[in-house]
């Protein structure tokens, strides 16, 4: 080939090559948008959808928000997520649904809230960090985070012993136990003492007789998937457990070990896109009992069709006060998922409890901060439920709702 | 049989994987006696181009090509990428300081993967992308192979390992190029003197290397699906160890190497209990250190006394 020819054929490579990968930084996974609502497409019909947003917010989340309107308050919110590391696909969308949550009170209320970052990379030793650096700015009345019960327990302990007032609101630690162990702790989801029995029974009310379970090392894995198997064992069902690191991508050894007269496979992961991975590779090799994923499943990134997921709450996209918030998340923001909606549930009541303090003219001190917040009793929420807590610091009344995936990618309800 | 067929399958496509990424490590260190710690971001890099290759040219429901064209475009995609940032990685963070202490380029090398990683967060977000390819290349097309149907995406994989590993020894001994890279690993200095022009071998071999990476990258998106921003730590790190169990600086080491990880983790996963995984292949790792330090097919090194 001519020399000419040659550099031509090499430019155009390489010109494919670098669109490529601009093409990959400017995509997102269509998958991500497959349950939601489309949103709003130009500037000023997003500017329009939040504003109704903060609208519906005051309307649907307090049932007296007329009357909070007279004074207008300051107040800085902390957030402990994991937004860099190995699972920052759940810290980002924690970061912006907490941002957003902040943005709709502002607009919707007048005020300046400000939400401070704590990037704890969900790692222990950093949540530690985080929850100390907290402590020491003053201007921070609450926190939402950490996201996983090991680094709650890490943040937990510094917090217990730096300021045990400085409420922190996990919106995504579901051990069960974990929210009673520390003085500020509260959470906006149910615990695994909700879903593992609920997982079971489901399993059990469809006649299985025997299940293969598969846990991902994470603390939210393994705590659930032992509160599982406990309830399937007490009701005679056989289980075979197995266990795999996040980290892995390839699940064909695995999957080649599921006996073929398995009922359900139960996934109680963290990552929905390893949950994609590992139900193509049943396909692969003819296995094709049905997956029943967590909540953690619960996201655009896993999709096979037949598979039943948990969720937190019922899917926002199916309650009517809350299309409008998550229309208006989707205007801004990329894409969302399970871990989203929980943290905006979080922000939202911090700032009720702050602004109760602020209109009857009380000082907002942490202690006062934490005492309204464990007093709260919010009839409605973007989770389709009233927010409140137990003495332990448990949402009262957080259950776990199932849903079937369907051919087209929508969920449908069943049992739960 | 049909499990113990199938859980070699599933090794030998993992191994190929493994074996791809581990020549690049063995290559490199073969000449500049560097670890590349960064070799899996250059892996991850080689995957996030090939999706985008994908996604511009219709994605995996609509290819506006055929898809063995597209397939090609993807790699190519994905060398070149890859390619570029090895080089660069030469260029910049190595080269400089080639003349000082062992640790320096090494820490170089950490804070190289380091950067990468934040890029790839900074451009492409913590999402997960997946190349979707049982909509490109339906699951149950394939090949019988006894009792069972192997996917057309893993042949793909395993023979194109094959091919590459084939045509990288053919050209590593045959070529003149090949046996300048060979000149250098033996002795730079020597080869300095002979009329080699060191710098450019040491370009090629990051060159080649890093290719290598970006196609063994594309290889991991199509067979297990999701790519993201951190997807090259762990995979460089098994990786690593493939070049050290089959000798680091031997090619057909990391080729061996490669594949006895691939299939210890399936065989474990298989026979024993998933996890186990990496226990039983690091525990291999220092098996094999002990019973002969330089690796299967590593050969002692002369130190002039």
């Amino acid at each position: 080939m001519k020399k000419g020819k040659r550099r031509l054929l090499l430019n155009a490579v390489i010109l494919v090559a670098v669109l490529g990968l601009v093409a990959a930084a400017c995509s997102s996974d269509d998958t991500s948008d497959t349950t939601t609502t489309t949103a709003a497409a130009t500037t000023t019909a997003a500017e329009t959808t939040m504003t109704a947003a903060a609208t519906t917010t005051a309307a649907a989340e307090t049932t007296t928000t007329e009357e909070m309107t007279a004074v207008v308050c300051e107040a800085t919110i902390g957030l402990i997520a994991p937004i860099t590391g190995p699972v920052a696909f759940i810290g980002e969308v924690q970061r912006n649904w907490a941002q957003y949550a902040v943005d709709v009170w502002n607009e919707g209320m007048g005020w300046d809230v400000k939400l401070i970052e704590g990037d704890n990379q969900f790692d222990i030793a950093q949540s530690a960090t985080v929850a100390a650096q907290f402590i020491d700015n003053t201007d921070i009345l609450a926190v939402v985070g950490p996201a996983g019960s090991d680094q709650v327990d890490a943040a937990g302990a510094v917090f217990d012993a730096g300021d045990p007032n400085l409420t922190f609101i996990s919106p995504s630690s579901t051990r069960i136990g974990i929210a009673e162990k520390y003085t500020g702790m509260l959470r906006t989801v149910p615990t695994d003492a909700d879903q593992g029995p609920s997982t079971a029974a489901f399993f059990v009310e469809s006649g299985a007789t025997k299940i293969f379970v598969v846990d991902d090392q994470s603390s939210y894995s393994t705590g659930l998937a032992d509160v599982a198997i406990a309830a399937l064992e007490a009701a005679g069902v056989e289980v075979s457990r197995e266990s795999v690191s996040q980290d892995v991508t390839d699940f064909s050894a695995l999957v080649a070990t599921i006996a073929d007269d398995t009922d359900w496979v139960y996934l109680p992961w963290q990552v929905a896109a390893n949950g994609q991975i590992f139900g193509n590779q049943m396909a692969e090799q003819g296995k094709n009992m049905p997956i029943f994923g967590s909540d953690g499943m619960d996201s655009g990134d896993f999709t096979i069709a037949g598979s039943i997921i948990a969720a937190f709450a019922g899917d926002i996209a199916g309650i009517p006060e809350s299309v409008p918030l998550l229309e208006g998340f989707l205007a801004q923001y990329p894409e969302t998922n399970t871990f989203g909606p929980p943290v905006f549930a979080a922000v939202t009541t911090e700032l009720e409890a702050i602004d109760a303090l602020c209109q009857s003219g009380n000082e907002l001190t942490r202690e006062n901060v934490l005492g309204a917040i464990k007093a709260i009793n919010r009839p409605a929420s973007i989770l389709g439920q009233p927010i409140s807590f137990a003495p332990s610091g448990d949402l009262i009344g957080g259950r776990f709702f199932f849903f079937e995936i369907q051919e087209d990618g929508t969920k449908t309800p069943v049992g739960g | 049989m049909e499990f113990f067929l199938q859980q070699t399958l599933n090794g030998l496509t993992l191994g190929s994987v493994y074996a791809l990424l581990a020549i690049g490590y063995s290559m490199v260190y073969g000449i500049l006696k560097l670890l590349n710690f960064a070799h899996g971001e250059v892996y991850m890099f080689g995957a996030f181009a090939g999706y985008g290759v994908l996604t511009l040219l219709g994605g995996p429901a609509s290819p506006v090509v055929p898809v063995w064209l597209l397939l090609i475009l993807m790699f190519l995609g994905a060398v070149v990428v890859s390619s570029a940032i090895g080089v660069g990685m030469e260029r910049f963070a190595y080269r400089p300081l080639r003349k000082s202490s062992r640790i320096a380029p090494l820490i170089s090398a950490i804070g190289v993967s380091f950067f990468l990683q934040a890029s790839a967060l900074y451009l492409f977000t913590a999402g997960f992308r997946t190349y979707d390819t049982p909509k490109l290349i339906d699951i149950s097309t394939g090949i019988p192979v006894g009792p069972i149907r192997v996917w057309l995406v893993r042949v793909l994989v395993i023979v194109g390992t094959a091919v590459l590993m084939v045509v990288l020894t053919l050209w590593v001994n045959r070529s003149r190029t090949g046996k300048a890279v060979r000149a250098v690993s033996f002795d730079r200095e020597a080869a300095e003197m002979m009329g080699v022009n060191v710098n450019h071998v040491i370009v090629v071999t990051f060159l080649i290397g890093s290719a290598l990476a970006g196609i063994a990258g594309v290889m991991t998106a199509l067979v297990f699906g999701r790519i993201f921003h951190f997807m090259g730590f762990i995979a460089g790190l098994k990786a690593f160890t493939a070049a050290v169990v089959g000798g680091i600086g031997s090619i057909p080491g990391a080729m061996l190497g490669g594949l006895l990880i691939g299939m210890a983790e399936a065989y474990t996963t298989g026979y024993i209990s998933s996890t186990f995984q990496n226990l039983i292949v690091f525990g291999l790792l220092i098996v094999v250190l002990l019973i002969k330090p330089t690796g299967l097919l590593g050969k002692p090194q002369l130190v002039k006394v």
